[in-house]
């Protein structure tokens, strides 16, 4: 079979970060298949592919496109050579409609003005050959995360891209907007387009993919036929050890109620209405799982509770003491930690150093200051332990964190979370673009927590992590509670059913799983 | 630290190449004006940085003096101070732009991007002439001293130890307070902080101009100009007072006020790094989400960074008109020093240490384009000059971009001994 993409003895050091993150790496892709790339956070995945669109220089190594060799310096010659790219973080202008984004740069022009209507029509007809129903003349500030996704591609498209890269695609999307990607991703092959899939879910290997490619530290540990591995294959070669891919877990000790909220009004987005009169109780020693869709009102939920959010109406009780109107420092002053869904605006400082984000929820406190002055040697062993205790491995104290993977940040989140024993623990999405062995740790580390002594209250839109963790299940849809399930007898499909926004009473009367 | 070293080397190479390109690229322009731009440009460094007699980029560094005895012997040029160094004016000029560009630092590294120093530093001006005659005459009055000459000794001592600072101290509330309200429209109506200090700049330079001809003007003198500062309230320049007998310092207005800015700039650098204030304000700057994540006021940060960075736009004001100018002149409060400010802080990249040598640099290019008009060339030549050294400076990424390229190429043949393999 011909090849698209051969890319051969591929080297790639970098060093600002001292890091070798392509090892002579030789890479495949027959044409017409769909070519998973997995591998840990940091193996070097998103660079081995930057560098394939032109984007990083490698230092040695030559790529062959189409089995004829071919000179990358630069995205635009990608795009000549039919590569298009979907980044992991979307780079799209948020202010501009979808055709105005599609067409960036190769606008239609008639005299030299940019001729809207062909521009708003070109798209419309593009997206009708393809399938990938969009509106042309939405803006993209307003439209979900997957109709950004399918923009992005369709711009590839737009583009002629016959190879495409698409890096952790199914990372923001739900389980709805992932299984109708799938299916896009299966036309284009269908076409005879080449597809380069960048993901950490096996078990999306396993459904789209034709072959997958393993990645381990910056070197290519083999290319197989999905067909002949399994995924506990997949993840012991990725890891280079054995992955328990569930956590096992000893059944809750729940002690008294630390968090509870009650009749919880929050406006959303524009003061739009967002949660209705939730109420919920997290005691101590459980993990308390919120299930649903994502964009039901969970994330207004968890910034209400962690106080980065108003409420309307109704009552937060954390540890006996009313913390409705309390701010974020005093909730945190009274055992809160939170994990945000984004580490990336949220949960970390980009701009700065390791020491630096690591002490923004103590430097108040001592020993980290002391009348007002920062204390650099207590900052610094704060961030050593938490490099340590947490194998933070390529973070280094005092270092920029900007060019840590994407699981190394959220250990940095997670360890500075966790530190200092808080007796509640609010995480949104802890393990979303993490890879296996890193979510084992994040599981274990939360489940550890619980047994402590710690209220955990874990808010996912991934069923699986919800049921491999939680002791009681809330699922949430449009602003509600549907339901609170027991983890222990509760099913898929129940959670389902509640997540469409049903009810098991009425469809499938199990009362006794309802508390 | 060999990392330490390669960044600082990296920091420098930048501007250097800068410097370099910009001077090549106007070449082109000294050219058209049918002169040769290495002579044009000897000379202008010679009036920018050189001692008296400077004429060869060489003098910039050693100078030859002819001793007593008739023989001559080689001095380190910036420390040959016959008939006054021009590194003095230099550092006369120096002293404001630290202090606009500190407080420009202080405003940016809190997020906000105000541009409001030249407002506040005209109205610091302003307060400080006004304060600077006002004071010491009612002081006289109440003294009942007729006569500043025939006054007491005593009370005279302790006036000089009191009216600067009381003046300084005034002129950098007027300047906070100015600040205050772009941050305020800022953090309540979420106004730009860009475009509120634009209108405060123009309001204010209105409001000086207004004061400056109307109720301040001290006399019929075709210019309009308010009274000079009692000698109480005067900031003694070193040729004046201290260094009397330096040549070094003759020619030029350069005063304490150079001390006060260096110590601020220290100041603001321990405040930034290593306070707790500091930290939330840089925090907030880098991003409101995390800070807001984190539990920092950030409301509370903002506002402080603005009250700070007014109060040295104010201070930059005060020691203009107590060390330099001795009184607000029509037309004072267009020069615009408070922008120069803004534009030393942004080449610097808001590092305090980098204003500091930005400054003198930007003030050195500034006096020797000014110079080079009374030669034979063009005024415009000088500024042309300037303006591409400034673009070129402001071109970071491009130069980081290919500083990388060249390290990239080079690095590896020598393959890195303490690897890290990626985790
Ligand atoms: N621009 C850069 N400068 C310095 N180091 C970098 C840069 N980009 C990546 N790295 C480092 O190279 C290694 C590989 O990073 P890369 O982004 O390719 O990983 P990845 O496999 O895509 O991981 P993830 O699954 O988290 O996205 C990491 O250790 C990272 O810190
Ligand atoms: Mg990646």
């Amino acid at each position: 079979m011909p090849l698209a993409v051969d890319m051969r003895h591929i080297r790639k050091y970098f060093p600002t970060s001292n890091v070798l993150a392509c090892d002579d790496v030789s890479f495949s892709v027959n044409r017409g298949e769909v070519h998973a790339l997995v591998g840990e956070n940091g193996a070097g995945k998103t660079t081995l592919m930057n560098i394939l669109y032109g984007l990083i220089a490698p230092d040695e190594g030559q790529i062959f496109i189409n089995e004829q060799p071919a000179h990358i310096s630069h995205p635009n010659d990608a795009i000549r050579l039919g590569i298009g790219m979907v980044h992991q973080h979307f780079k799209l202008v948020p202010s501009f409609t979808i055709a105005q984004n599609i067409m960036l740069g190769i606008e239609p022009n008639r005299a030299g003005f940019i001729d809207a209507a062909d521009e708003a029509e070109k798209v419309r007809q593009l997206s009708e050959d393809f399938g990938l129903p969009v509106d042309p003349n939405a803006r993209v500030a307003d439209i979900s995360v997957g109709m950004q996704q399918r923009v992005e591609i369709l711009k590839t498209l737009q583009r002629n891209a016959q190879i495409l890269i698409l890096d952790e695609p199914t990372a923001v999307l739900t389980p709805q907007e992932v299984r109708e990607l799938y299916i896009v991703i299966r036309k284009l092959a269908a076409d005879g387009r080449t597809i380069i899939l960048i993901t950490h879910k096996l078990l999306e290997v396993k459904e789209v993919a034709d072959r997958v490619s393993v990645m381990r530290r910056g070197r290519m540990v083999g290319t197989h036929n999905v067909a002949d591995v399994s995924i506990r294959q997949m993840a012991n070669l990725m890891v280079g050890r054995e992955v328990i891919l569930r956590v096992d877990k000893q059944p809750a000790k729940p002690g008294e109620v630390v968090l509870s909220a009650e009749n919880l009004l929050i406006a959303g987005h524009g003061g739009i209405p967002a949660v209705f009169g939730v109420s919920l109780e997290v005691r101590a020693g459980e993990i308390l799982g919120i299930a649903g869709v994502s964009g039901n009102g969970q994330t207004e939920l968890v910034e209400a509770l962690t106080g980065l959010r108003p409420v309307e109406g109704g009552k937060i009780m954390l540890l006996g003491k009313d913390i409705t109107h309390a701010s974020v420092r005093d909730r945190r002053r009274a055992g809160m930690a939170h994990v945000p869904e984004d580490r990336m605006v949220m949960g970390l400082n980009l701009k700065t150093n390791l020491d630096e984000n690591v002490v923004v929820t103590h430097y108040h406190d001592e020993p980290y200051s002391e009348r007002g002055f920062l204390r650099a040697n207590p900052i610094r062993k704060l961030a050593r332990q938490i490099i340590d205790a947490f194998q933070i491995k390529s973070a280094r104290v005092g270092e920029e964190i900007k060019t840590l993977s994407g699981g190394n940040l959220q250990k940095v989140v997670l360890g500075r979370e966790l530190y200092g024993k808080p007796r509640l623990i609010i995480v949104n999405q802890p393990t979303r673009g993490l890879d296996v062995g890193s979510i084992e740790f994040v599981h274990k580390t939360l489940i550890q927590e619980r047994d402590s002594g710690a209220a955990v209250l874990l808010v996912s839109v991934e069923l699986d992590e919800i049921l491999a963790l939680s002791d009681r299940i809330a699922v949430m849809f449009a602003g509600r509670i549907m339901g609170v399930l027991d983890a222990t007898i509760a099913t898929e499909q129940d959670i389902g059913i509640l997540m469409a926004g049903g009810s098991l009473e009425a469809e499938t009367p199990i009362p006794e799983k309802v508390q | 630290m060999p990392r330490r070293l390669r960044q600082t080397l990296d920091n420098l190479a930048i501007p250097l190449l800068a410097v370099v390109l910009g001077l090549v690229v106007s070449s082109v322009f000294v050219l058209m004006a049918r002169t040769d731009p290495v002579q044009t440009y000897q000379r202008m460094f010679c009036e920018g940085f050189g001692a008296k007699g400077c004429q060869t980029f060489g003098d910039l560094l050693v100078t030859q003096t002819e001793n007593e005895d008739g023989s001559t012997s080689t001095v380190f040029a910036p420390f040959y101070g016959a008939g006054g160094h021009r590194l003095a004016v230099v550092l006369e000029r120096a002293t404001l732009l630290i202090l606009t560009a500190l407080s420009a630092t202080v405003a940016f590294k809190a997020g906000l991007f105000s541009i409001g120093m030249d407002g506040q530093f005209v109205l610091g001006a302003i307060t400080a002439a006004f304060l600077g005659y006002w004071l010491p005459g009612q002081v006289y009055v109440l003294a009942g001293v007729a006569d500043p000459e025939s006054a007491p000794q005593t009370l005279l001592t302790v006036m000089h130890l009191l009216m600067p600072p009381l003046c300084i101290a005034a002129a950098m509330a007027v300047g906070a307070v100015y600040s205050w309200i772009a941050g305020f429209l800022k953090v309540r109506l979420n106004v730009n902080e860009l475009i509120s200090t634009i209108i405060l700049n123009a309001i204010a330079v209105q409001i000086v101009n207004y004061l400056v001809r109307y109720p301040l003007r001290s006399d019929f003198n075709s210019t309009a100009r308010t009274t000079r500062i009692d000698d109480t309230a005067w900031l003694i320049p070193f040729n004046r007072g201290l260094f009397q007998d330096v040549e070094w310092f003759s020619g030029s207005r350069l005063g304490i006020g150079i001390v006060i800015a260096i110590l601020a700039a220290v100041i603001i650098w321990f405040f930034l790094w290593r306070t707790t204030a500091g930290y939330e304000q840089r925090m907030a700057g880098g991003s409101r989400l995390f800070a807001r994540f984190g539990g920092i006021p950030s409301e509370q940060a903002a506002l402080r960074a603005m009250l700070i960075s007014g109060a040295l736009s104010g201070l930059a004001g005060a020691i203009a008109i107590l060390g330099i100018e001795r009184r607000v002149v029509d037309g004072y409060a267009a020069v615009g020093i408070g922008f120069d400010g803004v534009m030393v802080a942004i080449l610097a990249r808001e590092s305090i240490p980098a204003i500091i040598v930005v400054a003198m640099f930007f003030a050195g290019l500034q006096q020797g384009a000014t110079n080079l008009q009374f030669g034979d060339l063009p005024r415009q030549l000088g500024s042309i000059i300037i303006a591409f050294i400034i673009l070129f400076s402001s071109m970071e990424t491009f130069f980081r971009n290919l500083i990388n390229r060249i390290q990239t190429r080079l690095r590896p043949q020598r393959a890195p001994a303490a690897e890290v393999r990626p985790s």
